[in-house]
């Protein structure tokens, strides 16, 4: 196909024309992506954040949400001013230095106005384990029913059920996924696909014959019981991403581990265990929110407050404080929230590989 | 440093046999190449030297023990892997110190070792990166130093130099031989590459299909195939083979007729190697259809009688054009005659110039 002769004059003078066509043409488009990121993101973000400022700034127990508006009339200007400047600064000295005076000028103002709102006084659930009775008294309320444990015992049993849960599934999964990745054995299909159904099956179904299991072999209202419980849901998937790990470890580095007289447990310790180490901190990370976060077996398999976890305490300050205050719900909600975030920070790095070695499945 | 023998060694993988009936026997400091196509059993050989796989059927004798089941750890072997195979969390020093601190090298003595090993390979101020920062060259001297430092009476090269480029690929193969030279090791060499294993080894086992097809020097191999096969694997461009008729002290292929020496009859293969064919004023008629230059020579493609006929001319100027006409000569000594249905080697047999020339002879 003959392709049309186009004069050079013509062309010459389009150059210009077409490269501030599509100079527009890519700023309407992220103008247009990042609007609609923004307003998908507020839902989102509101509830978080509302959840936050209440907690530090409610005053009268109910729903107050004079602070959070007027911390968002600073924090979002600010927001824009960062991102103003950043399209016009011309080197990073006049970005930093750009940066520098609206974040005094934001600081200025949040010290001004919402530092003086803020107290701690929601947080009397750290100090007083009676603290729902006193609640209920300042609102001239007539104490509850429930009988509260101490909130760091309720912190502790969390650490334990997550802590604990997380290890058995870290060990037991690297161990079952590096044989299910280096062994042939008869029935081998048939389990990695069955690891897969196995997840399929909604916890909810299996919650009253566990149950009566565990009241068979007397694990109930204990925290082993519950820990079981979570291994053997979280197991399937942790093994399957760790067999992903491990697939991608050439058998190569561990013949040649083998050849330099190393025992296959040698091997497997020194040579294979440290290249699957960002699929172990993965998968440990996840059993452990997991755990944290549990709610449902919980609520069923432990009955004794002081087999409370940070969840189940979280359950009873709402069922017993909601309507009387809400700066100590959310308050509560905090406590219980920041562990996980710390953590969820803390591991992002290893926590976004899992894919990589996930895929290989 | 052992001398090494095979007896009627038989692998299976299931169903599938890798490897049958080897007998093969390498001497005390001796540098033999495995060669053959991929899939023909040679890495499957090294492995059961190397203890990884156990051979299913013969004897596999160190000296005069049969180690069959003795393990990797315990066989003292020393192995390059194509891969490297470096571990990937070490550094180069605890790479090479790796094998040391399966012997109960205490460290203080251990760490001279590594220098000198790494010294021994030019890779002595590399000590302290880790393999991801090494060049392709640099990680195959760590992993020989690796493979050195245990002073192993065996050391085994799975295709060393493949993932090498083209100039590193000929200092390296210098530089393996000189030291094999002055270690006096026994070493294995396992390569697809006829060039690699004829520059390299004193003797080339070629190997098709979990058999040994010869065993012999690399002049052995180039001069005296005992097969179509290894003539048609070693010698590079490889050699040209027409199928034809003998009959009555004549080789009838397609519509030329050959004349022969040595009494062959019925179906034969005939090997002529570009580099032995030159143009001639009587021969065979063809007319040149390709010419490559390769800098030293030039390779022909000519269209003959008998399909594509490859020559090898010296100079790096091209004497004759593409689409002359030209005749093709060749020198009867160096002709080799196989049969066809069985593809061994009539030693015999001779192939002459079709009228006149070495015909009248």
């Amino acid at each position: 196909m003959a392709i049309p002769a186009v004069p050079a004059a013509v062309t010459q003078t389009h150059w210009d024309r077409l490269a501030i066509r599509a100079r527009w043409k890519r700023r309407a488009k992220s103008t247009g992506l990042y609007s609609f990121l923004i307003a998908v993101s507020i839902p989102i973000m509101l509830p978080y954040f509302w959840l936050v400022t209440i907690a530090f700034s409610a005053k009268r127990g109910v729903a107050e949400t004079e602070v959070l508006w007027l911390s968002i009339s600073i924090l979002v200007p600010t927001l824009l001013a960062y991102w103003i400047w950043s399209i016009f600064a011309r080197n990073i000295g006049q970005l930093l230095m750009g940066f520098l005076a609206v974040t005094a000028v934001g600081g200025a103002a949040f010290a001004v106005y919402v530092l003086p709102e803020l107290h701690l006084r929601n947080f009397i659930f750290m100090v007083e384990t009676n603290f729902p009775d006193v609640v209920r008294s300042r609102a001239g309320e007539v104490s509850g029913g429930i009988s509260f444990p101490n909130v760091w015992q309720a912190f502790a049993n969390s650490l334990y059920l997550a802590g604990a849960q997380t290890v058995i599934v870290a060990t037991v999964a690297s161990l079952a996924a590096y044989y299910l990745s280096r062994f042939q054995f008869p029935g081998r299909a048939a389990m990695l696909r069955s690891l897969l159904v196995l997840h399929a099956f909604p916890v909810l179904t299996l919650i009253v014959p566990l149950f009566l299991l565990l009241n068979f072999v007397g694990l109930l209202d204990q925290m082993l019981g519950v820990i079981l419980v979570l291994v053997g849901f979280e197991l399937p998937f942790a093994i399957f991403i760790m067999k992903g790990f491990f697939d991608a470890v050439p058998w190569d580095i561990e013949m040649s581990a083998l050849t330099d007289g190393a025992s296959r447990r040698q091997a497997f310790v020194k040579v294979v265990l440290p290249q699957v180490t960002n699929g172990i901190i993965a998968i440990s990370v996840f059993s452990f929110i997991r755990g944290w976060e549990e709610y449902i077996f919980v609520f069923t398999f432990l009955i004794k407050n002081t087999n409370w976890t940070m969840s189940l305490y979280m359950f009873f300050v709402r069922d017993d404080l909601m309507g009387v205050d809400f700066g100590v719900v959310s308050a509560v909600g905090v406590f219980y929230l920041i562990p996980s975030l710390v953590l969820y920070v803390a591991a992002q790095k290893f926590l976004m590989q899992m894919s990589v070695g996930g895929v290989k499945g | 440093m052992a001398r090494v023998e095979f007896r009627r060694i038989e692998k299976r993988f299931g169903d599938v046999v890798v490897i049958q009936d080897m007998d093969l026997v390498i001497n005390d400091g001796e540098f033999v190449a495995l060669l053959g196509p991929s899939g023909c059993g040679k890495s499957t050989s090294l492995f059961m030297l190397a203890g990884i796989y156990m051979p299913s059927a013969g004897e596999l004798r160190f000296d005069d023990s049969v180690v069959n089941e003795v393990e990797a750890r315990d066989r003292n072997v020393g192995i390059v892997f194509q891969s490297y195979a470096l571990y990937p969390h070490m550094t180069v020093q605890n790479n090479i110190m790796f094998p040391l601190r399966f012997k109960g090298v205490p460290r203080e003595q251990a760490l001279p070792k590594v220098r000198e090993a790494a010294e021994l390979v030019h890779v002595g101020e590399l000590l302290d990166r880790r393999p991801a920062q090494l060049s392709g060259g640099q990680q195959q001297r760590v992993a020989l130093a690796r493979a050195l430092i245990k002073e192993p009476q065996l050391l085994l090269l799975d295709e060393p130099l493949s993932n090498l480029d083209a100039t590193l690929r000929l200092t390296m193969r210098t530089e393996i031989k000189a030291l094999q030279e002055r270690l006096g090791v026994t070493t294995i060499l396992v390569t697809h590459d006829q060039l690699e294993a004829t520059t390299m080894a004193d003797r080339v086992i070629c190997m098709r299909a979990g058999r040994i097809e010869q065993v012999g020097s690399p002049d052995d191999l180039y001069s005296r195939p005992a097969s179509l096969f290894v003539a048609s694997f070693i010698g590079s461009p490889p050699i040209n083979l027409l199928t034809g008729q003998a009959q009555n002290g004549a080789i009838r292929v397609k519509e030329l007729s050959l004349p022969c020496s040595g009494g062959v009859s019925g179906e034969v293969t005939v090997g002529l190697r570009p580099e032995h064919m030159h143009f001639g004023d009587t021969g065979i008629p063809g007319r040149i259809a390709q010419l490559e230059p390769m800098g030293r020579e030039i390779l022909y493609v000519i269209d003959t009688p008998v399909g594509h006929v490859r020559i090898l001319e010296g100079g790096s100027v091209a004497a004759h054009r593409i689409g002359e006409a030209v005749h093709l000569a060749f020198e009867p000594d160096a002709t080799l005659v196989f049969e066809a249905d069985t593809e061994a080697l009539l030693p015999n047999a001779r192939v002459l110039l079709p009228n006149g020339g070495a015909a009248a002879a």
